[in-house]
């Protein structure tokens, strides 16, 4: 028989290397970001335009969302069904997608099919028509996924709180809008959003992928190097102050579960304590074996996960609780949360701190695996205007945080007497929870985050 | 294309004197290896009144064993740098991880483990714990969700009472609040046991030493007895039939299901290649007419799902605010009667094999997929290695086929289902 009672000793750690990224310009002065991997006949393209929602106008947010659907409905010589067919015929995948501060492009594609998936995705972005037909079909699909956003709690839930958060700045609003300000958008207001928001200057490309990059630069300045640069526009941000913890209830009727978001504003992510609040918050909720989940679903059971994250946006920070909890048990779930809040500024021990580290560093590799994963690790760092460094020295900072550093993360970023609290479930019973168990009283609000005006 | 020689995966396939298949994949590019276990047991072993044992079963594998504590299995793969997961389907339930390489004698231990020494560490309380989160994922996944019941109501339908298709992976509510520590004892007894599993292991190893510490850790586990089989007869519908179902939705939804053939059966293929043309993509037909053109729906899909003991076809499309559900379903028979009266063009055949093609290359950059799709056609088909002839039933499929395959299954009677709003004034 052999000794099971204890795990095996890990054997000799195999060598990994980092893939080496190189950044060059166009002739345009367009960056281009390209990192060599040959295992597969693959390349996958981002391009990243700062063109998110948060350029929208209060009165018209939703336009930077629509300019993403339109955007590749017919461009040059194509129609918006031709343009589909055209990569489609080609296996390649391709996808746009907005967030509150850039517009995506996404481009999966074999390598021998990369220059005509190029020429396509080239044409997008500079040549997009903008027809009234499709803008109109768009737009009212828009309007009618708004109406199916109202089915979904969690999507209710996470709005309202994100609004609660960014209060009166420009990332209170959803991406995809509001109803009252996607029915003023004019296929005009989309235009001018183009015309605007995209030049080559405002558009960084990240690719990964079994090419020779002296070619990469010839074939990019080809499709894409007369591309006008434009001033880029920047818009000033004014963080917003915490305050004290107030919770909010949004009704859904029949619910079976109650979605719960507790959280703030917190630091962007280009600060000093970045890893030591990574530690810190795997500790509290990050992973599946964080104090969050073990409780509320491991140890009672009250929910199928519950964990906490570190949201970054290119100017702000949001720290945020979730999770979803059978109805009966929504006081509890929020009291245990808030223990735990609380418990990780009280006392971190050295065992969670490596276990945490352990974690980390050792994971690290593996988030180099597919095309996608590499070129999106690079673009998520000159997103936040880090240095292409900190992909190298990853490993290393985090290995070097100390204890007091971690327990120290806790106390200046994480808040219990400053939370936002939001609920989006049954009204009465929840609200009655909240009174018997907490003691509090809770506002409520509507699907859109207003106060409910009798 | 360079693809036929990056989809023949060379591999090494053997079974230990208890019964367990073992097929090791080497790769070693990269420094991780993943561990890969498929139980020959899903949601279809199960019985009447005893439904979602089996996915209930896996969260309870996640428990610990004889050596490993309660959500020890989790922290100690974490604690390597790894992740790890389990899931069930109709026919079987997988168990996985992706680690540092040098971490591979610890995913062995962890596996074998919970193989053959997970009794002595089953208590009351834990059972208690798991039934609790999974009753809370069903809210979560299923009931919370709008039209997230529509699939069980479906195939409760389309497969008569009793069938091991007719309920749900997750199974009945009030099945899963009555489970018992006994069930668990002889459902591990008889499906978890080393004659009813294939371990994968792939990644960055050496073979040799590779299959001493399978044999060390796996060897010892006693085999268990046949396992029972499934008998089922093949299903078909004598008539169409109707449901409609109030939920807590702002649009309506209308699905349509039809029998058809079992996964890797001769038509298996060319139902997907069908499901291609018809929702894929703007170009596709549903799509175009529905959503480009009369502008009646907000969003189609269909596709061909398809297990070891049958298949079926299923379309779903959402109707935009004030359109009818049967305006919608008419012009989904319309654009199925065009395409089997006008046949499909080559460019249409064209775009859905290529799209297939890429997404068979593409599925190859991460090891846990490729070593999951390993077992796959393992259990499937009994040989590992079926990327290149997989595709090649893709490649083959010529438009008469699709034209004929149509015909063959969606003229039959079927399965309706209307999900309608449960109120007018559902804010």
């Amino acid at each position: 028989m052999i000794d099971r009672s204890s795990a095996p000793l890990a054997a000799k750690k195999a060598l990994f290397q980092i893939p080496q990224t190189e950044k060059f310009s166009l002739e345009n002065g367009i960056e281009v970001y390209f990192t060599h991997k040959n295992n597969l006949p693959i390349v996958y393209l981002s391009a990243v335009t700062s063109a998110g929602s948060k350029f929208d106008s209060p009165d018209k947010v939703g336009t930077a969302y629509l300019t993403s659907l339109l955007i590749d409905e017919g461009a040059g010589e194509f129609n918006s069904l031709q343009l589909s067919n055209e990569f489609e015929k080609l296996g390649s995948m391709f996808h746009v997608s907005a967030n509150q501060d850039n517009i995506g492009f996404s481009l999966l594609t074999l390598a021998e099919n990369f220059e005509r998936s190029l020429y396509l995705l080239g044409s997008v972005l500079t040549k997009p028509r903008f027809e009234q037909p499709d803008f109109d079909r768009e737009k009212k699909k828009v309007q009618d996924k708004l109406l199916q956003l109202k089915d979904e709690s969690g999507y209710i839930a996470s709005s309202v709180f994100e609004k609660l958060v960014f209060r009166n700045t420009y990332y209170e609003f959803p991406e995809i809008g509001l109803a009252e300000t996607v029915n003023q958008i004019s296929n005009e207001d989309v235009k001018n959003f183009y015309r605007n928001g995209f030049s080559g200057n405002a558009t960084k490309f990240f690719i990964a992928g079994n090419l020779d990059p002296e070619e990469l630069r010839k074939t990019l300045n080809a499709q894409i190097g007369s591309w006008v640069s434009s001033s880029a526009s920047e818009l000033a941000f004014n963080y917003p102050q915490r305050s004290q913890t107030q919770y909010y209830i949004v009704d859904k009727k029949e619910s079976a579960q109650s979605e719960i978001r507790i959280g703030h504003i917190s630091k962007k992510r280009n600060v000093p304590d970045f890893y030591a609040t990574r530690i810190m918050n795997s500790i509290l909720g990050g992973q599946f074996s964080s104090r969050i989940n073990l409780n509320l679903r491991e140890d009672k059971g009250f929910t199928y996960g519950a964990g906490s994250n570190f949201n970054y946006y290119a100017n702000a920070g949001l720290f945020e609780v979730q999770t979803a909890v059978n109805l009966q048990s929504t006081a509890a779930a929020v009291k245990e949360i808030f223990k735990e809040l609380n418990g990780i500024r009280s006392g971190i021990t050295e065992k969670e701190i490596e276990f945490a580290k352990s974690y980390l560093i050792k994971q690290y590799p593996s988030r180099f695996e597919t095309f996608s994963q590499i070129a999106k690790n690079v673009e998520s760092l000159v997103i936040h205007s880090l240095p292409l460094d900190e992909l190298k020295v990853y490993e290393e900072k985090l290995y070097s945080v100390t204890y007091e550093e971690v327990r120290q993360s806790a106390l200046e970023n994480i808040f219990p007497d400053e939370m936002f609290v939001v609920i989006c479930g049954e009204k009465e019973n929840v609200a009655k929870q909240l009174k018997d168990e907490l003691g509090v009283d809770a506002i409520e609000l509507t699907h859109e985050g207003n106060l409910i005006t009798m | 294309m360079t693809e036929k020689s990056i989809l023949n995966l060379q591999y090494e396939k053997y079974k230990l004197g208890n019964g367990l298949e073992v097929i090791l994949y080497q790769d070693n590019s990269l420094p991780s290896i993943a561990v890969n276990i498929w139980y020959r047991v899903g949601s279809a072993n199960e019985v009447k009144s005893k439904t979602g044992f089996a996915h209930l079963f896996e969260h309870m594998m996640f428990q610990g064993s004889e050596n490993i504590p309660k959500e020890g299995h989790f922290r100690y793969i974490q604690e390597a740098g790894g992740n790890l997961n389990g899931s069930t389907s109709i026919d079987r339930t997988n168990y996985y991880e992706t680690l540092p390489s040098n971490y591979l004698e610890l995913a062995l231990w962890l596996e074998s483990d919970r193989m053959g020494f997970m009794l002595p560490g089953l208590t009351q309380e834990k059972l208690d714990n798991q039934k609790d989160v999974v009753m809370n994922e069903r809210r979560q996944r299923y009931e919370n969700q709008p039209y997230g019941l529509s699939w069980e109501i479906l195939f409760s339908n389309l497969f008569p009472e009793g069938h091991p298709y007719s309920w749900p992976t997750i199974g009945w509510m009030e099945d899963i609040a009555k489970f018992e520590l006994d069930d668990v004892r002889n459902f591990f007894k008889t499906y978890y046991v080393p004659n009813n599993a294939t371990l994968v292991v792939g990644g960055n190893f050496e073979t040799a030493s590779t299959k001493d510490l399978v044999e060390k850790y796996f060897g010892g586990i006693q085999a268990g007895n046949s396992i029972p089989e499934i008998v089922v007869e093949k299903q078909t519908l004598n008539e169409s039939k109707k449901v409609v179902h109030k939920d807590n939705v702002q649009l309506p939804r209308i699905y349509l299901a039809w029998h058809t053939d079992k996964a890797f059966s001769a038509d298996d293929a060319v139902l997907d290649i069908l499901s291609e043309v018809l929702s894929s993509g703007k170009s596709s037909r549903f799509y175009k007419s529905l959503v480009i053109e009369k502008q009646i729906a907000q969003d189609v899909s269909s596709f061909q799902y398809s297990a070891r003991l049958a298949g079926s076809f299923i379309v779903a499309s959402t109707a935009k605010p004030g359109v009818e559900l049967d305006t919608i379903k008419e012009v989904i028979f319309e654009r199925i009667h065009d395409l089997i009266q006008n046949g499909i063009k080559e460019e249409e055949l064209l775009r859905s094999k290529n799209s297939v093609i890429s997404s068979f290359v593409y599925s190859l950059q991460k090891l846990d997929t490729i070593t999951d799709q390993m077992n796959h056609y393992n259990f499937y088909l009994g040989e590992p290695n079926s990327f290149s002839s997989d595709l090649a039933r893709y490649e083959s499929v010529t438009g008469e086929e699709v034209i004929s395959t149509a015909k063959k299954y969606l003229l039959n009677p079927f399965v309706e289902l209307h999900i309608i709003p449960n109120t007018k004034e559902n804010d």
